[in-house]
């Protein structure tokens, strides 16, 4: 019972913050992904600067909670912006091209970054620090901000896509672009939108875990490798697989580093995503047929 | 089609030929010295200081007319804190910019890798900032030369006054790479020797984003003082995640010399108060020399100098041995170096060892007090160096496990 | 061979291209340290004109490549390091090492599409890597470091710039000739026909599977050749050899040469080296350049470096032949 208490509870609540917080850079990706058929290098580019616009609306305004509502949206420009000058050109064409082209905008995003903020790491203080006696030890509030915000969002996103108009049309688009031209929707509209709303989601996801994981111009690297694992592992194009596969994730490198060494456990994914695969070799929920 | 195909891969290479060739020209009486270290990255901050106490030196020397009478121009490259790069960028600077003195790297593992570089090519290649105990055993070789505290330097004092003062029961933490790895080793080494308890070890990988993972089993094995072997961005990281889960209250802590810089400790002064750790400078000593130096220092780059600024010393001995040996050809200047003392480094008087061509520095316990590193005692310098042990394996014997009592 | 199978293979343009190399040492600016740059610039364009095999001619995108090229350092490494230093050892090492690696992907890699096929190499590769980077045996982050150079026969050490430069030059004959015989062959029409409509290729009777796993272990393997050599002149193997983004250059040389056309890769990989080399000595932002000559090449020249001569009035794009 000390044993649950004190080590496997912290460790399951670890992999649940963790797998939220994913869950939510997951999401973007594999919507684009189902819509355009791009995996996007540059989704963990798009991730970091957010954490930078935050840092950059932070120091004018003081505000983590104005940071929160302005980076997204400006990141969200930003991912417009892209999405119009150089994946539009390439909707014709194969996939592929648009998989080398992203990790080409992920380069220069990257070092556009370490140029202007410098290569240094910064930190984005909490909005709320202190910690909460929680299940016989102390857990950081803002963690617990963390998860509670994760699956607020991870929520209301299911809505977007369940309740409203907007939403299903993006599904739509997602099923049957052309159809949707057929029944006389702006497609390349809904492209350029949903993929700004993907960047916006990762930009997000940046800010929110900045103030644990620091902020510096290669933060996107390592995160975007375990978003695309959860992407491929939920389904390619399944939102609600990728936000299984995230917590999925989350909890088993959070729990497998009480018996193996932390080390051991990212290989331990590895081979266990691959075994997955092999037996199902669309994840989760992948569905027949999508871009095979 | 072949033919224009190969036509234009006959062009192409012709015009890079061409581009590549076209800077080698050198000006006469400049003699170039290479800074290779950490432009981006984890270790970026220590890269910065080690290319600003060279300026500083090179500038110093320059105004009283050079080395030899040739005016002193630092080449600085980046090596990406990764061997491999720094081994191109080695090779870069010693056959392209045909550099007399190498500086460098910042990162263990990156410094080992040069070294077989400036072995191969017998180029003096001095180590400011990497304090992997390898290097001046068995890695060791004519032409390498350092003025950084190894492992080894800051185990013995370090383990000395924890268990004098802090407490006997330690949980070793480190980061699981070259310089980590062998602080960890000649800190439980030495901890163990001096009657203290190793109650758990544990590495963690160059750059980890989250150490939540490893916080259940330190806070399991329940230790008076947690001894922290990381540096770089991985510090400010860890002490930031420690203290949000209240274990930089819980704990005592302990480290290493670069674990944080001075310029960090400002911003993160709370979760770091009382942090102990043994290294050869700090602008608060109020030693005479040190302070003269932070003043030029500060002056020059408007901000205090830190341990990586010991690079300055590394330019002045090699220039005086340039001068001694009155020539620039590897084997004089190394013997040269042999034994030397120089007066006026950054911190006072210091010499050579012959044996290890370790620089016998005396070394301060420091422990930070509202985000500065304040000395609290002082240890001399044959008291810390160790024995010579060239060739000979610093590691021998050695094992991770705990002895449990 | 028969005389026109010889006029297939090779072009005299091809041999004159390798022969002008072989002078190359020879003009009077080549340092060691250009002869080192020509080594890189050499070893990683036949990487990449390896990994044309599958980009230009099967359609496959891998982004598992640097794990290949790093198995191949490793086993190199591995032996030298143990006082084993024959070449040819390093090479049969690598081999086998690589093989069986490869094997492995190629298995459950081929078996997919487009970009699960991409995603799979790169998780395959991951795997690789964080083996290396984690396992203190193979020296965990720092990787084999310190290793002695490989000999041919004998007391004949590859150790000097000018020896490894013939060496690489060697390996990129003969893995050019390799290449050409492929995709000359009835083999590498059957890929062109993967490219283009695989289930046709499929309705026509070939083993499509049985295809795309061979193409990709012969890329693989020639991947892997090279990496075995990297050790010789580097004299380290470091898990950051297999990092995905490494992968990730080794397509950005191909795309920069053009896809399909062998030459244009060898041309596009020593372009890489050499710009890198350059752009980063005068300017920190060298990944920026990198980056948007990439997103140039893949917007209005998708057919790469060579695919200027179109400009010229040249021929269509990806003829094989």
């Amino acid at each position: 019972m000390d044993y649950v208490v004190a080590v496997l509870l912290p460790q399951l609540l670890h992999g649940l913050v963790f797998g939220a917080a994913l869950g939510l850079l997951a999401l973007g990706l594999t919507v684009i992904f189902g819509l355009l058929g791009v995996m996007n290098f540059a989704h963990g580019e798009l991730y970091m600067l957010g954490a930078y616009a935050g840092i950059a609306v932070i120091g004018m305004t003081h505000s983590f909670w104005a940071a929160l509502v302005v980076a997204p949206l400006a990141v969200g420009a930003i991912g417009a912006l892209t999405e119009v000058t150089t994946l539009r050109p390439l909707y014709r064409r194969e996939p592929l091209y648009g998989l080398i082209l992203t990790f080409g905008l992920a380069l220069v995003f990257r070092e556009g970054a370490r140029q202007i903020w410098g290569g240094d790491m910064r930190r984005i203080m909490p909005p709320f620090t202190g910690s909460t006696p929680l299940l016989g030890m102390t857990y950081p509030n803002y963690r617990l901000f963390l998860l509670v915000a994760s699956s607020v969002l991870l929520l209301a996103i299911w809505l977007f896509f369940t309740r409203t108009r907007a939403g299903v049309l993006v599904r739509a688009a997602v099923q049957d672009a052309e159809m949707l031209d057929g029944l006389g929707v702006n497609v390349p509209r809904v492209f350029t939108l949903t993929f700004a709303g993907s960047a916006a989601l990762a930009a997000l996801a940046g800010l929110l875990l900045a103030p644990i994981f620091t902020v510096y111009p290669q933060m996107g690297v390592e995160m975007i490798l375990l978003a695309f694992i959860v992407v491929i592992l939920g389904g390619m194009g399944s939102m609600g697989g990728s936000v299984v596969a995230a917590v999925v994730i989350g909890l088993a490198q959070s729990l497998l580093t009480l018996w193996m060494n932390p080390q051991r456990v990212a290989i331990a994914i590895f081979t266990i995503m691959i075994v997955i695969l092999i037996v199902r070799p669309r994840g989760f929920f992948g569905r027949e047929g999508v871009l095979e | 089609m072949k033919r224009v195909t190969w036509g234009f891969t006959v062009l192409i290479a012709l015009a890079a030929l061409v581009w590549i060739a076209a800077p080698a020209v050198s000006q006469p009486k400049v003699v170039k010295i290479g800074d290779l270290g950490s432009k981006v990255g984890v270790f970026e901050g220590y890269g910065k200081y080690q290319t600003w106490g060279m300026q500083m030196a090179v500038e110093e020397l320059n105004a009283k007319g050079g080395v030899l009478g040739h005016k002193i121009e630092i080449v600085s490259e980046d090596d990406e804190t990764k061997p491999a790069p720094a081994v191109r960028k080695a090779e870069k600077l010693i056959l392209q910019d045909d550099v007399k003195l190498l500086v460098g790297a910042v990162s263990s593992g990156a410094t080992l890798a040069v070294m077989d570089v400036t072995k191969k090519h017998k180029t003096i290649h001095w180590n400011s900032v990497s304090c992997a105990e390898f290097m001046r055993t068995t890695k060791f070789h004519k032409y390498y030369f350092s003025n950084q505290p190894d492992s080894r330097m800051q185990a013995t004092g370090l383990a000395k006054y924890i268990v004098d003062k802090m407490g006997k029961k330690v949980y070793i933490f480190y980061t699981d790479y070259a310089m980590g790895q062998s602080d960890g080793r000649q800190f439980k080494t030495a901890l163990e020797k001096l009657g203290g308890e190793v109650v758990g070890v544990a590495g963690a990988p160059l750059d980890t984003k989250d150490f939540s993972p490893w916080f259940g089993a330190i806070n399991q094995s329940s230790p008076d003082v947690l001894f922290l072997a990381f540096a770089g961005t991985d510090s400010l990281r860890l002490m930031t995640q420690l203290h949000s889960f209240g274990m930089t209250k819980k704990y005592k802590l302990a480290g290493i010399d670069c674990f944080l810089l001075q310029q960090d400790l400002p911003s993160i002064a709370e979760p770091m108060e009382g942090f102990v750790q043994l290294n050869h400078f700090s602008p608060y000593n109020p030693d005479a020399n040190m302070q003269a130096y932070n003043a030029r220092f500060k002056k020059k780059f408007g901000t205090d100098a830190n341990i990586a600024a010991g690079s300055y010393d590394a330019v002045l001995f090699w220039a005086a041995a340039v001068e001694k040996a009155k020539s620039f050809d590897s084997d004089k200047v190394a013997e040269a170096h042999e034994g030397m003392c120089v007066d006026n480094t950054h911190i006072g008087r210091q010499c050579i060892r012959k044996e290890d061509h370790q620089v016998i520095m005396d070394m301060h316990l420091y422990q930070v007090k509202g985000g500065k590193n304040l000395p609290i005692a002082r240890i001399a310098g044959n008291d810390s160096i160790g024995e010579a042990m060239v060739g000979k394996d610093p590691v021998e014997g050695f094992t991770w496990e705990i002895k449990k009592k | 061979m028969s005389r026109a199978v010889y006029a297939r293979v090779f072009s005299r343009w091809a041999v004159i291209v390798w022969l002008l190399l072989m002078l190359l040492p020879a003009l009077p600016f080549m340092s060691k340290f250009y002869l080192l740059l020509a080594f890189d610039a050499l070893l990683f364009g036949t990487i990449a004109m390896s990994l044309d095999l599958l980009m230009g001619y099967t359609g496959l995108v891998s982004f598992g490549h640097a794990a290949f090229f790093g198995l191949g350092a490793y086993a190199s490494a591995a032996l030298l390091e143990r006082g084993i230093v024959s070449l040819w050892a390093c090479l049969l090492l690598a081999v086998l090492v690589v093989g069986l690696y490869a094997l492995v992907v190629s298995f459950f890699a081929t078996a997919r599409r487009g970009i699960y096929f991409a995603l799979l190499t790169l998780i395959f590769a991951e795997v690789v890597y964080t083996f290396f980077r984690y396992t203190q045996t193979f020296g965990g982050s720092d990787g084999i470091q310190g290793v002695a150079a490989p000999r041919l026969v004998g007391d004949v050490a590859i150790d000097s710039p000018l020896r490894n430069y013939y060496l690489v030059l060697v390996y990129l004959g003969l893995a050019y000739l390799a290449c050409r015989v492929l995709v000359t062959s009835h083999f590498g029409r059957v890929l062109v026909a993967i490219r283009e409509n695989e289930d046709r290729a499929r309705f026509l009777g070939y083993n499509v599977q049985r295809y795309k796993m061979a193409v990709c272990m012969i890329s693989a393997l020639l991947t892997g050749l090279g990496g075995a050599l990297y050790p010789g002149r580097s004299a380290f193997a470091t898990p950051d050899l297999m990092l995905w983004t490494v992968s990730g250059e080794f397509i950005i040389m191909v795309m920069i040469g053009g896809l399909g056309t062998l030459a244009g890769p060898v041309v596009g990989g020593a372009f890489f080296v050499l710009l890198q080399e350059k752009v980063s000595s005068y300017v920190d932002w060298y990944f920026i350049v990198i980056g948007l000559v990439l997103i140039f090449i893949v917007l209005f020249m998708p057919r790469g470096l060579l695919g200027i001569r179109d400009l010229l009035g040249g021929r269509r794009w990806r003829t094989t032949a």
